[in-house]
Parts: structure tokens; C-alpha cells; sequence
């Protein structure tokens, strides 16, 4: 990390400080001798945690793992040692699954439209709420963000509202002036952009406040000297925002990614994954088949086939986009 | 179902699920009914609400007993039933929707009914069914619902329909005349997709004879009397005479009101809803039976309570179930909620014995059908979902639908 990204990218120079240079093989020799004395109040300090942790994620990461190998489904819930062990069928039969295989090429969709959006404009609103509009910027601020800390059932009756077919208000707009609107959520092909748009609005407020955090610790000083030597609004972006945010692009890209990867919420309350299945998603699915259903092997099965999707998406994100900051 | 359950959540009660499974409840030892005890008893939605008054009112008569009255939303009732069933902690006495019955029946967690105090001919038949399952009854019919036909009396008059629809063709052609000389935007509201599509669809699959799965257990939605049904039903989408358009949350009483709707098939409930929000409408609607097409059948639906296995005040539950399920509970249950009650006894007197209207629901649950108890019920019936979803978008036939759906609930009935 070569590049003098400074203050502008404090994630980045905090990876850059090796906390443990020098001797370090020396002090950890020191330390093993006198494990049970320090240790032991090290261990007392975090059992709460660990043990919170061991329950709470380790364990249902294990428990869904081995699951993944059963038929487990709703007899098992009382007699879950009678669950039979299926080897990798639940894995093979999901991939010769359609409704599985729409779900996740649904969730791609999302992915690919939404997270472009949802970084586009949440950079956008930063820098205009940094530098563009001096007056009332608290309100905007707070109002960009207020979609993010509303629940989504409260959401939802707003988003109905506005896109209802015959007495929403995009509807009656359009017919003022002698259009129809499209039936938002109950037609294949709008569904889904139906729900992009309602999370993208609701997510760009988080891309927003990390951007705003982002803009704000870029110096001046960088700023100035490129307006002295003639730099517009344009080149300053290109040359200058863009390049000492990357770091927080990049943490704001892989949040939404993940994020959007597991969407869940938007289809659930909104269209429940139709019409007929255009708006299932891996999350709803995976949902349906293990509480509607009660398909727990296959349903966590499905958990695994995501979280690799998820686990692969990520890296991939990493190492592409963190390249160029070296 | 509600709300938003992250998937996170998900994995969390997956998990909690099967830490719960290591410890399942046997048997319980037994309290005479007379004993000093505390019944517990988990009921949903607004019976969940209703049931706590009349607790009150059973303590008093029952001075030895304390009745805990749990409300559980719908929304969460499902895996809420399933994880204290895992965990052996069901309640003494549980609300059973007729859905679930099949499911917790075949976990065995349920105590079958007593057949000394609580008597099958006292019920309607669909509510009895309801309550058994694999030749046995584990449920006692403490409620139920049907749907007849909404329909509104003055846009009649204007669209020159002079009486009830009373077979499918009628039911037709007024939705036509409706929409043509009474100019209103829909015929007949049905649904079109989406979750529990097959209650919009149970009125014309079992008016023509057909059903999903057929009194021997097996396997039947593709028969000629289903085909015929859902050709019918998907008419009504073809020809502009239903809405295509699936609206998750769709509250049909409004546009009832404004008249864009002037039929549909609805519960009981609806009664109040319409003259609580829309007093004007008054005088200006009714409701008829299904119309017939072999005959005039409609869906049974309902809840009945259960015992569960683990209990240890089972003498005591059994006396508030039967209570409860006993003309005299039934009819006071009937002024307080409005739910039409399961006992046939209770319809003998009162409003229930005189109003014309709630013998309309009357006349239909004596016909009514239940969908039978089966473990995999919610996952058979959301395969007729998908079926009547492609037929009303125009994406297959009723034939080809049918068969799909057959060959897959094939494979799900026990």
C-alpha cells in the first residue's frame, strides 16, 4: 500500500501497522509459560461471549451442516436421531431443482442491478450533502437515512401505496397526464425492479453516512490544489473523490453485496416470491422450504450453496477491487 | 406470516429447533380434575384475544383451577407449535388450525379425543374431519368457517340479475351482466396466485364433484371433475371477468364498497368487517351460497382444540375442551367472537337459529368439505398454488397444470 491514501483511509493504514512486528516469536514463548495465571482471566473475561457464541452461531453452523446430509423434515423434529443420513442428494437435487435455480438467478438479478444503484447513488447523496446544498443539510441527511431504521413492515405500506394499480400514486400520476402505469407487482417483468428500486432506496442511506464519513476525511488541502490547477467538478471526482474513498467503495460494495445476496425481506412482505416466482429468492425459498415445508435438510442445504455463493462473491470482490489501491 | 424474519433468524431456529429436540417430554403422570392446578392453554389471533374473558368466566364456576390464556399471532403460530412440540412443552390445551392437525397428529404430540364426552354426531361432518386423522381424533371442532357468495343487491338491480347466482353458468353471466350493464371494473373477485390461491378455489373444485386428495388418501387433482373446475375458473381471467393482476395483501371489502367488485366468496368474519367499515353499504349486499355446479359445496375451515400428549392436567383439559366444544360454551363463544360454532346443537337457538343470513352459512357447512389431515398439507396444497397460478396467467392449460401438480402431490400424500 504504497499510495498515500493518509487520513482519507483509515481502514487501509490500520492494515498496513503490523501490531506484532519485532519480537515477536520471543513474547509469545514468554507467554505460554505463564499460561495459566494470565489466561485464566482472559478466559473468565470472554466465557460470556463464548459461550454465547458457541450456542448461538457455532453450534446452528454445525447442527446446518450436518443437517445438510439428512432428509430431516417435520417427524424429526421430535425424534431427530431417526433422520436418515442421504449423502450429498440434498446438494444433487438442488441443482436439478427450477424453482431453486430461478430463486438464484433472481438473486443474481438483484445483485447486479442493485448493488451498481445502490453505491451509485449513496456516493451521489454523499457529495451532495457534503458540498452541494449548504442549507438544510441536516434534514437531508436524516431523510436519505430514515429508510434505513424503518421497519420494513412500515415500508411496505408506503411502497404498496405507491405502487398500487389502480389507486397508487405513481398510478394516479400517470393518468393525470394520460398514461397508464405498469401493474408494478403483480406483472413478471416489473416485479422484480419493483423491489430493487424499494431497496435500493432503503439501503442507499448506509452507503450514504459511510460515504459522507469517507468525503469528510479527504484534506482540504488535495481539494484546493486541484481547483488551483484548474481541475472541474468532473476531474476532481475521477482524480481525487473517487480514488481516497476507494476503501470505503470497496467496505460499502461488500456490505451491500452480502446484503443483497440474502435478500429476504423486500419479496417476503411485498410478493410473497411471485408472480408466479419471479421475485423467489434464495432466501425466501430456503425460508418456505424449511418452515412452510419443513424440508430442514434441504433447506440447509441450501444455506451451504449460499454461504459458499456468498463466501466466493466476497473474495473475489476483495481481491479485484483492493488490487488497484496497492 | 409475518414479519420480517431475517435469515439470520432462520438459522438461529433451525438451530434452537434441534437443540430443543435433545430433550423431549414423556408422558405426564396425571392431576385429578379436581385438584388445585394451573391449565395452560395457547390460542391465536382474535380467539387468542376473546378466549381470556371466558377463562375468567370458567374460573369462577371452577374455583380449583387457574387458566393461563397464551394469544399467538397466525403470522408465527405455525413455528411456534412446532418448537414446543420439540421441545415436549406444549400447552395443556392448543388451538389447532385445521391445517396443522396432520402434522402434530403425526408427531405424536397430540392426546386423542375422549370419545365419552366429546360425541362425533354433535358436529358438522367437514368439522369433524378436520379434527382426525390416520382413522383417529385428536382434535375437538371448536369453530368453523366456510365461504359463501358476497354480492351486491343494488348493482344487481342495475345489471337486471333478479335473484342469487345459483349455478356456476349463472354465476357467469352475472359477472358479465355486472361488468356490461352495471358497469363495474371486475365480475367476480377470485384469486389469481399466490399463497393459499386454492381456498379462492375450493368453491368451484368441490361444487364439480372433485377434490385434491379422495376419500381413499390418494392422489386426485387431475381428475375430469377438477380439470372441469379449473377451466371454469380460469374463464373468468380469460374473459376480463376477474382480476389477473396478484396483490399479496389484497383487501377485497373496499373495492366491495366502491362497487369495482360485486362478487366475491368470503368467511364469516367479513359480515362485521363490511358493516363496521362501510355502514353505508347496508341494505345493499347479501350473501347466497355457492353456486352449484354437481352440487353447492363449499371449503371447510376452522380450528379445533387439542390435548396434548405431554400434559399432566389432562382430566381438567378435557373438561374446559369440552366445555368449550359443548352446545352452551358454543353459543356463548358464537356472541363474543362471531365464529360460527362447530357444535350443531348450539345453531338451535338464538340469531343462529333465526337470522336468514347465518343460515345461508348454516345450509353450506352442512355440505361443506374439509381438505383432509396430512403432514405435507401446506406443501400439497401450494403445488394446486402453482397449478391455478399458470392457468389464470394464460401459461398452460387446466390439463396440463392438473397433471404436474398430480405427479408431485403423488409423491407427498401418506
Amino acid at each position: 500500500m504504497s499510495l498515500t491514501t493518509g487520513p482519507a483511509a483509515p481502514q487501509a493504514a490500520a492494515v498496513d501497522k503490523s501490531p506484532h512486528g519485532g519480537g515477536k516469536a520471543g513474547r509469545n514463548r514468554r507467554g505460554n509459560r505463564s499460561l495459566s495465571k494470565h489466561n485464566l482471566t482472559g478466559w473468565l473475561f470472554s466465557t460470556p461471549f463464548l459461550v454465547l457464541f458457541g450456542v448461538f452461531m457455532l453450534f446452528p453452523i454445525v447442527a446446518t451442516f450436518l443437517m445438510s446430509f439428512t432428509d430431516f423434515g417435520a417427524r424429526n423434529v421430535t425424534r431427530p436421531l431417526e433422520a436418515e443420513f442421504v449423502g450429498l442428494d440434498n446438494y444433487t437435487q438442488l441443482f436439478q431443482d427450477d424453482k431453486f435455480l430461478k430463486a438464484l438467478f433472481n438473486t443474481g438479478y438483484f445483485v447486479i442491478v442493485g448493488v451498481p444503484a445502490t453505491i451509485v447513488l449513496g456516493l451521489l447523496a454523499a457529495i451532495l450533502l457534503n458540498n452541494g446544498i449548504h442549507r438544510a443539510r441536516t434534514l437531508f441527511r436524516v431523510g436519505f437515512y430514515a429508510p434505513v431504521v424503518t421497519t420494513i413492515v412500515a415500508v411496505a405500506v408506503v411502497w404498496r401505496f405507491v405502487l398500487d394499480p389502480s389507486d397508487g400514486l405513481i398510478a394516479s400520476l400517470a393518468s393525470e397526464v394520460g398514461l397508464t402505469a405498469p401493474d408494478f407487482l403483480g406483472s413478471e417483468t416489473w416485479a422484480m425492479p419493483s423491489l430493487i428500486t424499494m431497496a435500493v432506496w432503503r439501503n442507499m442511506g448506509t452507503v450514504m453516512v459511510l460515504c459522507i464519513a469517507g468525503l469528510q476525511a479527504i484534506p482540504t488541502d488535495v481539494r484546493e490544489a486541484a481547483r488551483l490547477d484548474g481541475a472541474g467538478a468532473w476531474q476532481e471526482l475521477r482524480g481525487i473523490t473517487i480514488p481516497l474513498l476507494r476503501p470505503t467503495l470497496l467496505y460499502a460494495t461488500v456490505i451491500t453485496t452480502i446484503g443483497y445476496l440474502n435478500v429476504f425481506e423486500e419479496p417476503f412482505v411485498m410478493t410473497q416470491g411471485g408472480p408466479s416466482d419471479s421475485t423467489l429468492t434464495v432466501s425466501l425459498d430456503m425460508y418456505r422450504e424449511g418452515f412452510n415445508f419443513f424440508h430442514m435438510g434441504y433447506a440447509s442445504a441450501m444455506a451451504y450453496v449460499l454461504f459458499v455463493v456468498i463466501m466466493g462473491i466476497t473474495v473475489l470482490q476483495l481481491r479485484l477491487l483492493k488490487d488497484n489501491t496497492r | 406470516m409475518n414479519r420480517a424474519a431475517a435469515t439470520g433468524s432462520i438459522a438461529l431456529t433451525l438451530a434452537s429447533a434441534l437443540t430443543l429436540t435433545a430433550c423431549g417430554g414423556s408422558g405426564g403422570a396425571g392431576v385429578a380434575a379436581d385438584a388445585k392446578q394451573t391449565l395452560t392453554v395457547w390460542a391465536m389471533g382474535t380467539e387468542g384475544e376473546k378466549l381470556g374473558d371466558v377463562a375468567k368466566e370458567y374460573e369462577k364456576t371452577h374455583s380449583n383451577l387457574t387458566v393461563k390464556v397464551t394469544p399467538i399471532g397466525w403470522d408465527v403460530a405455525h413455528q411456534k407449535l412446532v418448537a414446543a412440540a420439540a421441545a415436549g412443552k406444549l400447552p395443556d390445551v392448543v388451538q389447532m388450525g385445521g391445517s396443522y392437525l396432520g402434522e402434530f397428529a403425526d408427531m405424536g404430540v397430540l392426546e386423542p379425543v375422549d370419545s365419552k364426552t366429546i360425541h362425533e354426531t354433535d358436529y358438522f361432518p367437514a368439522a369433524w374431519q378436520q379434527g382426525s386423522y390416520d382413522g383417529k381424533t385428536y382434535g375437538a371442532p371448536w369453530y368453523v368457517d366456510t365461504r359463501v357468495l358476497f354480492y351486491r343487491t343494488d348493482l344487481a338491480k342495475k345489471a337486471g340479475i333478479e335473484k342469487a347466482p345459483a349455478t356456476m353458468a349463472d354465476l357467469q353471466s352475472a359477472a358479465e351482466a355486472y361488468q356490461e350493464k352495471a358497469g363495474t371494473k371486475w365480475g367476480l373477485s377470485i384469486q389469481p396466485g399466490g399463497l393459499d390461491t386454492v381456498q379462492s378455489f375450493y368453491q368451484f373444485l368441490y361444487s364439480a364433484g372433485g377434490a385434491i386428495i379422495d376419500d381413499d388418501g390418494k392422489a386426485a387433482v387431475n381428475s375430469a371433475a377438477a380439470v372441469k373446475a379449473l377451466e371454469n375458473y380460469g374463464s373468468y381471467f380469460d374473459k376480463g371477468l376477474s382480476e389477473k393482476s396478484v396483490r399479496p395483501g389484497y383487501d377485497v371489502t373496499k373495492d366491495f364498497n366502491t362497487g369495482a367488485v360485486p362478487m366475491f366468496f368470503g368467511g364469516p368474519w367479513l359480515t362485521n368487517l363490511i358493516d363496521e367499515n362501510y355502514p353505508d353499504l347496508k341494505g345493499k349486499w347479501a350473501v347466497a351460497p355457492v353456486p352449484a355446479d354437481v352440487a353447492s359445496v363449499s371449503m371447510a375451515g376452522g380450528s379445533s382444540l387439542a390435548i396434548s400428549a405431554d400434559s399432566d392436567h389432562k382430566a381438567a383439559a378435557k373438561e374446559l375442551v369440552a366445555y368449550l366444544t359443548g352446545a352452551k360454551g358454543q353459543t356463548d363463544w358464537f356472541e363474543r367472537t362471531n365464529d360460527l360454532p362447530a357444535n350443531t346443537e348450539a345453531w338451535t337457538t338464538g340469531d343462529l337459529a333465526d337470522d336468514p343470513t347465518m343460515q345461508v352459512w348454516r345450509q353450506q357447512m352442512d355440505t361443506a368439505r374439509a381438505t383432509p389431515s396430512q403432514p405435507k398439507l401446506t406443501e400439497i396444497t401450494s403445488k394446486v398454488d402453482t397449478a391455478i397460478e399458470s392457468v389464470t396467467q394464460g401459461k398452460s392449460s387446466a390439463k396440463e397444470a392438473l397433471d404436474k401438480a398430480q405427479s408431485e402431490i403423488e409423491g407427498l400424500v401418506q
